[in-house]
């Protein structure tokens, strides 16, 4: 059942992009999708497309993994996309349909709306795919490091994730066991009605519960008495550190909103529109 | 002398929710600096107690406890305790905060504000210190027992403590990880002087001590050196200790006049029993040159288990795929006790899941269709399976019945429990596999079921599981299986974790199911004792594939070729091996008894002759 589960997507290959700090790819992340959200036209949105692929490009992973996930929300894309087609207004009538009006604008507007969320989902996939989850979580930390002067418990969140990280890959193991355990012993998970398979999952739910708490109450003791205590005293082992990559692609980035808010703006006056309504 | 660097003064303890019963009674104690100390004691008679009380995870109703002079009932100096005295628990995968290894190392010196450069270095020396520096990088999900174990105890040092507390660290292991665990930390009191406290009960890990302190019903029962203690047998008995299997063999023969003192190395037990032999002129039964096949001939008998060209590869069409299985064949006869060997990642589990289908054969999956062939292109082989009746390959097999028949526990089967009722956990499988059982059908099995295994069934009918001992937990698991009265019973380490008598009982349970209810028992370990002890024929497998099929006999006459293979050979198979190179052979099929009954026949034959 649970068999095929791998937490994170993380790709292994020794690429630039895997070992940027993951600060830089955060950052990079953010910048990239306030980018595609000034984007206002077909060119600068181009501009952005033209980056995504040099990336996974770069990032030498497989068009298909970064693929997977676009497809995990494709039913979310097109049902925006068909709301965006018969809601939106516009002068251009293409298709009458009783009280149905489908304009040009729309059409354009839905086509660009559907770019801009496959790259959304795109780049974000390219960070997981080149991030372990542990480095992820350094990443994040790192950063929200000085919200800690407004007493936010930075540290503990790290933690909280790192453990988690920690349990996940234990807790599918045991959660297969038990389903395995409770189907020699004739329990049904694959038939009968809804009701019938609510009532099928107790038995993997509870000692799943118990066994989370044990495994909670032992690691906590381990904490204690390895010293645990979230006082200020605590050293880092791990520092993040900014190489000449990370410089570079800051600079990359950098060129991307300086590139965006050009063709926003003189898009249309650099490439004379082939067709009237590219612009959105 | 100078002042010892733990020390317990008539420390009294209860836990809050235990109504009063009293774990530590009066319990005082000194330890010295580099002393290797074993506290020994069955579940329950309060070493663990003890353990945490030293660093202050736990704190005493009465008493004193001193560690390195610091009082540690105050509070302010519970800190420093934990700083100087570290402790690894029984359980590796709950000891781990990070899911990289050098992440979770660094844990412990983090937290007392280690500068990162000598975290660094302290990382370095740990995990050399355990043996583990090529997996500096690694997950601890991805290692063995006794490897991550060997992780927590790098966590622990890396905090630079004097002393080491291991409670129970080694229970949850199989023989191998205890003996990589044993020796690491033996090492660390030589070599680096670590003041260390094990806790255990397996005897034969208190050899190592310099002292071994017994623990009954919360007092300090014994006292003394290892020696001291084994050669008191009858006593440790009545604590409910079991003595090391070696210390019964020596104390057997020495019942029938050997000359045998108290040994507690497999190598000086086969010495002595040498010069015995020599002393009495004796000649030692030679032995018979038998054909150890590696497989044995298959026999036209009743089959319960036919494999046939099995193989199986998980996430197979992922990058991260692994081959399980390759072209295993195995045939169990019924009436068997079989006996499947191999470590952790060998591909055992793999297999028994098949018997079950908890694995189906791909020729049984719902959407299978055959490949089409080319013209001239022979069909594949595909794998086959039959299990008593059943034919795994057949889409049309009644795997609900095939599940009733071949009933499986496996490893720690009493973290499956979930119902409310012991009464109800039982049940559970008999209304699943037949459903219009009238009440009384379901009682009167459910009773036979909890009886057979060895309770009170009105007793614990209505008990919650989760309200008894670790050792009824696993009898009402195995309750819970037996109760459709499967003609085969497969179990995936059944003695896993329970102290030397619960194993003792759990094998015993199971030679009464395999007389009365179940035809043939298979049970898959890596303790090659329990195999030879108890099993009629075995297999061993490796990467894989079955290395041995055979007799105990045959396959341990094989013993380097096992330990190659990262297996070890059994206790008896080693003393034998050391004997035949002294000249003396003894025919026996290496479980215990066995030999200790050849041994006394060729020395009592030999007296006789003489």
């Amino acid at each position: 059942m649970l068999k095929d589960v791998t937490f994170g997507q993380y790709y292994p290959t020794q690429s630039f992009i895997h070992k940027l700090d993951p600060r830089t790819k955060l950052l990079a992340l953010i910048t990239y999708i306030v980018m595609l959200f000034v984007a206002n036209n077909y060119y600068s949105l181009l501009l952005c497309g033209v980056l995504l692929i040099a990336f996974i490009a770069a990032a030498k992973v497989p068009f298909k993994s970064v693929m997977r996930s676009v497809k995990g929300i494709l039913f979310l894309l097109i049902f925006t996309a068909i709301l965006n087609l018969f809601f939106h207004g516009g002068k251009t009538v293409l298709v009458e349909w009783g009280i149905i009006k489908i304009y040009l604008e729309g059409v354009t507007f839905t086509i660009f709306l559907m770019f801009r969320l496959f790259f959304l989902v795109m780049s974000s996939t390219i960070l997981t795919l080149t991030t372990t989850p542990v480095n992820l979580t350094d990443g994040i930390e790192t950063l929200l490091k000085p919200l800690t002067y407004i007493k936010f418990p930075v540290h503990e969140l790290a933690l909280v994730m790192s453990i988690a990280l920690r349990f996940i890959p234990t807790l599918i193991d045991e959660t297969n066991r038990i389903i395995s355990a409770q189907k020699a012993r004739g329990a049904d998970f694959e038939n009968g009605n809804l009701f019938k398979r609510v009532k099928a999952v107790i038995p993997i739910l509870i000692p799943l519960l118990i066994s989370a708490f044990r495994r909670a109450e032992e690691l906590g003791d381990a904490m204690d008495a390895r010293c645990y205590s979230s006082s200020k005293t605590r050293t880092k082992y791990k520092q993040l550190k900014f190489s000449v990559s990370d410089l570079i692609s800051a600079l990359i980035f950098l060129a991307l909103i300086a590139g965006v808010i050009l063709l926003n703006i003189y898009g249309e006056a650099i490439f004379p529109a082939i067709y009237p309504f590219i612009k959105v | 002398m100078q002042n010892p660097i733990i020390s317990f003064k008539n420390v009294k303890f209860s836990y809050p929710t235990s109504d009063g019963a009293v774990a530590l009674n009066g319990v005082s104690f000194d330890v010295q600096k580099g002393e290797f100390v074993a506290i020994l004691g069955h579940n329950g008679s309060g070493k663990s107690t003890l353990a945490r009380l030293i660093n202050g995870l736990l704190c005493a109703d009465e008493g004193e406890i001193t560690v390195l002079g610091l009082d540690v009932l105050k509070e302010e100096n519970i800190a420093e305790v934990r700083k100087h005295a570290g402790i690894v628990f029984q359980n590796p995968d709950n000891q781990m905060v990070a899911s990289i290894v050098e992440d979770d190392v660094a844990f412990g010196p983090e937290n007392i504000g280690v500068e990162p450069e000598e975290i660094g270095k302290r990382i370095e020396w740990a995990l050399s210190a355990v043996g583990m520096q090529k997996y500096r990088n690694s997950t601890p999900t991805r290692l063995s027992g006794g490897q991550k174990q060997r992780i927590a105890i790098a966590g622990v040092l890396a905090i630079k403590p004097q002393i080491l507390i291991l409670d129970e660290s080694t229970a949850m292991l199989d023989p191998k990880g205890r003996a990589e665990v044993i020796s690491v930390v033996k090492k660390l009191n030589e070599e680096e002087g670590m003041t260390v406290i094990l806790i255990t009960h397996f005897m034969e890990e208190a050899l190592l001590a310099d002292r071994a302190i017994v623990m009954n019903k919360g007092e300090i029962a014994m006292q003394g050196s290892p020696e001291y203690i084994f050669s008191h047998g009858e006593i440790l008995e009545t604590f409910n200790l079991c003595l090391p299997k070696i210390s019964e063999i020596s104390n057997d023969l020495q019942k029938v006049g050997m000359q045998i003192s108290t040994v507690l190395h497999p190598e000086e037990l086969a010495l002595q029993i040498a010069n015995n032999f020599k002393g009495s002129n004796a000649v030692a039964q030679t032995k018979k040159e038998e054909n150890a096949q590696k497989i044995a001939p298959l026999e036209n008998s009743n089959l319960s288990v036919n494999i046939q060209g099995l193989n199986y590869t998980y996430s197979s069409k992922s990058p991260f795929a692994t081959k399980a299985l390759n072209e295993v064949n195995l045939q169990i006869k019924e009436g068997d006790f079989f006996g499947i060997i191999g470590h952790t990642g060998s591909g055992k589990s793999t297999l028994v899941q098949h018997l079950n289908a908890l694995i189906k054969l791909p020729q049984a999956e719902k959407g299978y269709k055959p490949k089409k062939l080319k013209k001239g292109e022979t069909p594949p082989t595909m794998s086959q399976i039959t299990v008593d009746e059943f034919n795994l390959g057949d889409k049309k097999c009644d795997f609900k019945r095939l599940r009733a028949t071949v009933g499986m526990v496996f490893q720690y089967p009493e973290y499956q429990l979930f119902a409310e009722t012991v009464f109800d956990d039982v049940a559970f499988g008999l209304k699943n596999f037949i459903s219009n059982l009238s009440k009384e059908e379901v009682e009167s099995a459910v009773k036979e079921s909890l009886e057979m295994v060895g309770l009170n069934y009105e007793d614990v009918k209505d008990k919650s599981p989760f309200d008894l001992s670790g050792g009824q937990k696993r009898r009402v698991a195995i309750a819970g299986v037996i109760v459709t009265k499967p003609k085969i019973l497969i179990l995936d380490e059944p003695a896993a974790g329970l102290d030397p008598l619960g194993k003792r009982e759990i094998m015993a349970l199971l030679h009464k199911l395999h007389q009365s209810w179940c035809k043939t028992v298979i049970i898959v370990s890596h303790d090659m004792d329990e195999i030879a002890d108890n099993c009629t024929a075995c297999a061993v497998i490796s990467s894989g594939e079955i290395k041995y099929c055979n007799t105990p006999k045959s396959v341990f006459a094989n013993g380097d070729d096992l330990i190659s293979l990262g297996l070890d050979s059994p206790l008896c198979a080693k003393i034998c091996k050391i004997l035949k190179e002294n000249g003396v052979e003894i025919d026996c099929d290496y479980s215990s008894k066995d030999f200790t009954k050849k041994v006394i026949n060729a020395y009592c034959g030999g007296d006789n002759n003489a």
